[in-house]
């Protein structure tokens, strides 16, 4: 080929070589535990489909290899650009979950899913993800010794009310409870002094108890929490779920009964076997070596996050980072804390092991935000106005 | 600095509260185990299937014909027996496994998991299943308990009218797999659904409605605590009354199995492979439909062996075949009554005469009257008497055949019934139309031969009908209306209407020439004098058939077999129909013997003495079982067999 002045002009990348030098770029770690998990899921799955592949396992495994390429695709998203975006997000997130009361379809007497080109979809689950972006890039642009003032609280607050509001009036107690925590924890990373944190505490607490006085809560999710409190008081009601959770994981003892040969989850005690009570199954038939094991797996994943989180130059990254890795621990301690009367029954499923899709691709999209701070992690300032093609530094 | 203090001070409340998870983990599976482990051993809730009886199937007086009985059956918990093959081993002490059974039970254990109760052996007897009860301890895991099985009392004599059940496959639950509790239900070891006859059919009648229990079970699958569903209680399936007369049908199936000759010395007798239906003309009902031999429906549900299968599926008696229904036969001479029908239709007077010099010439050959010697002149009533070829190939050439096949259609033949049991064959009706749809291929060149028609109109040259197809026909003949055959009465909420029974279109004059004849064939010494009865209340007015399976056979000079010469396979069919009594019809019958030689011989006979039997008891004038209201006869006290010293007299009202 000749060249021509006009062409040698322009300076093309090397696309294969760029792409390896992405790829490279890639915290495999984090790759490998995520994907340990699915695949831990992906064989309970299949057990408690009573060894078949459908319906749940492999749908599982598509929907994991699916997420995983959005992840590697937000990871290659230079970070700057999701700063851009986060805004935006957060107001398309709160546009959905406004239209899910009138769009969305009722599932077990709450109206939680809208359907997106023939997609169901949990707004609130996106929320999750998007309320991080907005409260990270709040506190990417506000100056730290005004972090503390409240005045400047009232904004990240109302990012927060809002969806938490609109989501408790689903009814969605669980997601509205870790969307609001998610949120605070992300306002107490930016620096939040102690002394306002325990006033709003004290607030937050005062409001709660107000909210039960009202009535605002339903009498099912009121039943949830006693039952917690007491669940051997009534073994055929509420409490019955949980003492039998308990009964199925302390049944599986040290070493488990074996894969596929978990006596209790077969006999239809449970509801939701497949999504919330996914850890008792699991439990069950691979004991204590096989519960450790598995949260082991998770602190894998939240330590890489943290780590990330350290490394990361610029407050937006690390503070999405935290957000992203804090919410997604938050699932797994609620989720193994309700399967073992730890914790309310309230609907939150195990990241990436229990069955369901919107779940799995946001925990994996809030892992791509991760990756992308990972390859960003020496950019400080992130200048948005520059061009998305302009210089890299 | 400060995000970075954060940061870890979240980190560690993260570690701190995974530890909380794991002391809690250590708790209930290491610390508590063994006592969750006993408590998994006797919290084991579960929703149960309580599987309803099935619903029991009544004779018309209320005599069962399929009923449940008990069944002592052994389920195995592989978990529970601590050696499997050593326990199995043991088990075959006191009740013999074969090893396929043996292997069968190894591979549904295998299959599935390891406290899935596994069906071992069933319909153990008493004593087997005492000894069992007695030697639980050295028999870890094995359970046994009682069921219900299908019980069929009348065994091969119903078991056509009955059918059977059998154990539900994998398209059977696929069928109910919206509905969770069906599925359920088909799946429970033991349960069976309808595979064949009134069991199939009905199925959804007789099944009844599964009802459910929440049990408490402890590691030994002994109940500890019932909570019954009060809301979802089973409710058995319902009754079924049938038309048929269980006596009549035990004594149609004897004399339809009795042989048709002495066999020679050192000789096996001939193989019998006969049916018979018997209609109440009133009312359709069927009070007998036999077909011997038959098969025992008990051996189907529980599981038949092959062998046996393999000799049933041989025979070449065909006793799987339902005769009456599926058994297709040319009629023969017996359709002569049709042909007379369409050609009085067509204008011909019962009093048209023709010569049976023993032979009639058409086209380019001789067609041979049975009797050689011919019958002399005779008119329409004399040619049925004495069932003369020439005759009806005299109306042949004088009648189109399509009428002749509408006339057949509006008999019935050609025609299904809607009894409740499939699998009936339509025979065929030769026509025009038939023939060019018959012959796909060529349409445009199955021009229809005369000829044809000649073998048509004595009931040869294609046309072939079944025996209730021939009840119904003499049933319509005898009382010129549309007479419909029906199996079922009554269900358990109350009598079933029969079916409305308009006039055919009809003279009545042209019916009566056919009666005439029918009743010359019996009572004024036509062709099946033999076969009359004596009673003069149940004046009994016939038509015999005697129809070629193959054509003649000749042997080696040239000289005409007679059928005692052939072998069983090719010899004629023998047939009969008749009703009774002539003047005022109530029933109708038909007879078909495979193979019998001879419809004087071999079906008349047979005929009249299950006519004796019926126009004795004369269901239709006794009172019937209503199962709405009625209590069922306890089989024990039923007698079965018609008192032959009874019959002799001929006591009748």
């Amino acid at each position: 080929m000749s060249s021509s002045p006009m062409t040698s002009s322009i300076v093309l990348p090397d696309r294969r070589s760029g792409v390896r030098d992405k790829l490279a770029a890639l915290n495999w770690w984090l790759i490998v535990c995520l994907s340990l998990l699915a695949a831990t899921g992906a064989a309970t799955l299949y057990s408690v489909a009573e060894g078949s592949w459908s319906p749940w396992a492999s749908q599982h495994v598509m929907r994991y290899i699916f997420a995983l390429m959005i992840l590697i695709i937000c990871a290659f998203v230079p970070l700057r650009f999701w700063l851009s975006l986060s805004y935006p997000a957060y107001f398309a997130s709160l546009g959905l979950l406004a239209l899910v009361p009138f769009i969305g379809a009722v599932n077990m007497g709450a109206q939680r899913w809208i359907e997106i080109g023939g997609f169901q979809l949990q707004p609130s689950e996106i929320m999750k993800i998007a309320l991080v972006m907005a409260l990270a890039r709040y506190y990417h642009g506000l100056e730290f010794k005004r972090v503390s003032n409240p005045l400047f609280l009232i904004i990240p607050l109302a990012m927060i009310g809002a969806p938490v509001g609109l989501v408790f009036l689903q009814p969605d107690l669980g997601t509205a409870i870790l969307l609001a925590l998610s949120g605070i924890f992300v306002i107490m990373l930016a620096g939040l002094s102690w002394r306002v944190t325990v006033v709003g505490a004290i607030m937050g607490l005062v409001g709660i108890v107000t909210a039960i006085q009202l009535d605002l809560l339903k009498a099912y999710q009121i039943r949830r929490v006693t039952a917690f409190l007491d669940p051997e008081a009534d073994p055929l009601g509420q409490g019955y779920h949980l003492a039998q959770s308990k009964i199925a994981i302390g049944s599986g003892g040290v070493s488990g009964k074996g894969y596929m040969n978990g006596t209790q989850s077969q006999l239809d005690f449970l509801p939701e076997m497949h999504t919330d009570f996914i850890f008792t199954i699991f439990g069950e038939e691979f004991g204590f070596f096989g519960t450790i094991g598995l949260l082991g797996l998770y602190l894998a994943v939240f330590l890489i996050g943290t780590h990330i989180a350290m490394k990361a130059k610029s407050h937006y990254g690390r503070l999405l980072t935290m957000g992203v890795c804090l919410t997604f621990i938050m699932y797994v301690m609620i989720n193994t804390g309700m399967v073992m009367g730890l914790a309310p029954v309230v609907g939150v499923p195990l990241p990436l092991v229990s069955y369901g899709g919107t779940v799995m691709l946001t925990v994996m999209a809030g892992f791509g935000l991760v990756m992308s701070t990972w390859i960003c992690r020496d950019h400080d300032t992130l200048r948005t106005r520059m061009s998305f093609y302009g210089r890299i530094n | 600095m400060v995000f970075s203090r954060r940061a870890a001070l979240f980190s560690g409340g993260s570690l701190l509260l995974f530890g909380g998870i794991g002391y809690r983990l250590w708790q209930l599976q290491v610390r508590d185990h063994e006592d969750y482990q006993l408590r998994a051993d006797n919290n084991r809730f579960n929703q149960r299937v309580i599987v309803p009886l099935r619903g029991e199937i009544y004779d018309r007086f209320g005599v069962p014909l399929a009923t449940n009985r008990q069944n002592f059956r052994v389920l195995m918990v592989a978990e529970e027996a601590r050696d499997v093959p050593e326990t199995l081993e043991r088990f075959s002490h006191i009740v013999p496994v074969t090893d396929d059974e043996r292997e069968r039970v190894l591979r549904e254990i295998r299959r599935k998991r390891a406290f899935t109760p596994v069906e071992v052996a069933d319909n153990l007897t008493w004593e087997q299943f005492t000894k069992i009860n007695f030697d639980g301890p050295h028999l870890p895991g094995m359970h046994s308990e009682v069921a219900y099985t299908r019980d069929y009392p009348f065994a091969d004599e119903m078991a056509f009218v009955v059918g059977y059940v059998g154990s539900p496959n994998d398209r059977d639950i696929a069928a109910v797999e919206e509905n969770e509790k069906e599925e359920r239900l088909l799946r429970q070891p033991g349960f069976r659904i309808g595979r064949a006859g009134l069991e199939r059919t009905y199925d959804e009648v007789l099944r009844g409605k599964a009802g459910s229990t929440t049990v408490q079970v402890n590691a030994h699958g002994r109940v500890i605590e019932e909570y019954p569903n009060e809301s979802d209680k089973a409710a058995q399936g319902g009754t079924l009354g049938l038309t048929i007369d269980a006596e009549l049908q035990r004594e149609a199936m004897r004399v339809l199995a009795l042989p048709l000759s002495e066999p020679k010395e050192g000789e096996e007798p001939d193989p019998v492979s006969a049916s018979a239906v018997v209609m109440d003309v009133e009312t359709g009902d069927i009070i007998v439909m036999a077909s011997t031999p038959a098969f025992d429906p008990n051996e189907f549900n529980v599981g038949i062996r092959q062998a046996k299968w393999e000799a049933l599926n041989n025979d070449p008696r065909k006793p799987l075949v339902n005769k009456p229904l599926a058994g297709t036969y040319p009629p023969g001479s017996t359709f002569k009554l049709l042909t007379a029908i369409a050609a009085q239709e067509t204008g011909i007077k019962p009093s048209h005469s023709v010569y049976c010099g023993g032979r009639t010439w058409y086209g380019n050959r001789y067609f041979n009257c049975w009797k050689r010697t011919g019958h002399g002149t005779l008119n329409m009533k004399g040619a049925i008497k004495h069932s003369c070829d020439v005759y009806f190939w005299d109306l042949a050439q004088r009648v189109d055949i399509d009428k002749i096949a509408e006339v057949a259609h509006r008999f019935g033949l050609g025609e299904t019934f809607d009894l409740g049991i499939g699998n009936q064959s339509p025979g065929v009706v030769p026509s025009r139309e038939w023939k060019r749809n018959y012959f796909k291929s060529t349409p445009e060149r199955q021009t229809w031969f005369p000829g044809e028609t000649l073998s048509v109109a004595i009931g040869q040259g294609g046309v072939t009908a079944t025996p209730l197809q021939l009840a119904v026909m003499t049933a319509r003949i005898a009382t010129g209306r549309q007479v419909q055959p029906r199996l079922v009465r009554a269900t358990g909420d109350g009598l079933l209407q029969s079916a409305a029974m308009p006039p055919i279109e009809i003279k009545l004059d042209d019916l009566i020439a056919v009666r005439d004849g029918m009743n010359a064939v019996t009572n004024e010494w036509g062709t099946a004098a033999r076969s009359r009865l004596d009673d003069p209340n149940w004046l009994l007015a016939g038509k015999t058939g005697t129809s070629q399976v193959v054509s003649l056979q000749y042997d080696a000079s040239g000289r005409l077999l007679k059928n005692d010469e052939l072998p069983w396979h090719l010899r004629d069919h023998a047939l009969f129909v008749c009703f009774a009594p002539y003047e005022n019809p109530k029933y109708a019958c038909s007879v078909v013997v495979e193979h019998g030689a001879s419809g004087s011989g071999a079906a008349g006979p047979k005929a009249r003495d299950i006519m004796k039997a019926v126009t004795q008891k004369h269901p239709a004038a006794l009172q019937a079982f209503n199962p709405a209201t009625d209590e069922p006869v306890r089989m024990a006290s039923f007698a079965g067999s018609i008192a032959t010293g009874e019959a002799e007299e001929g006591s009748s009202q």
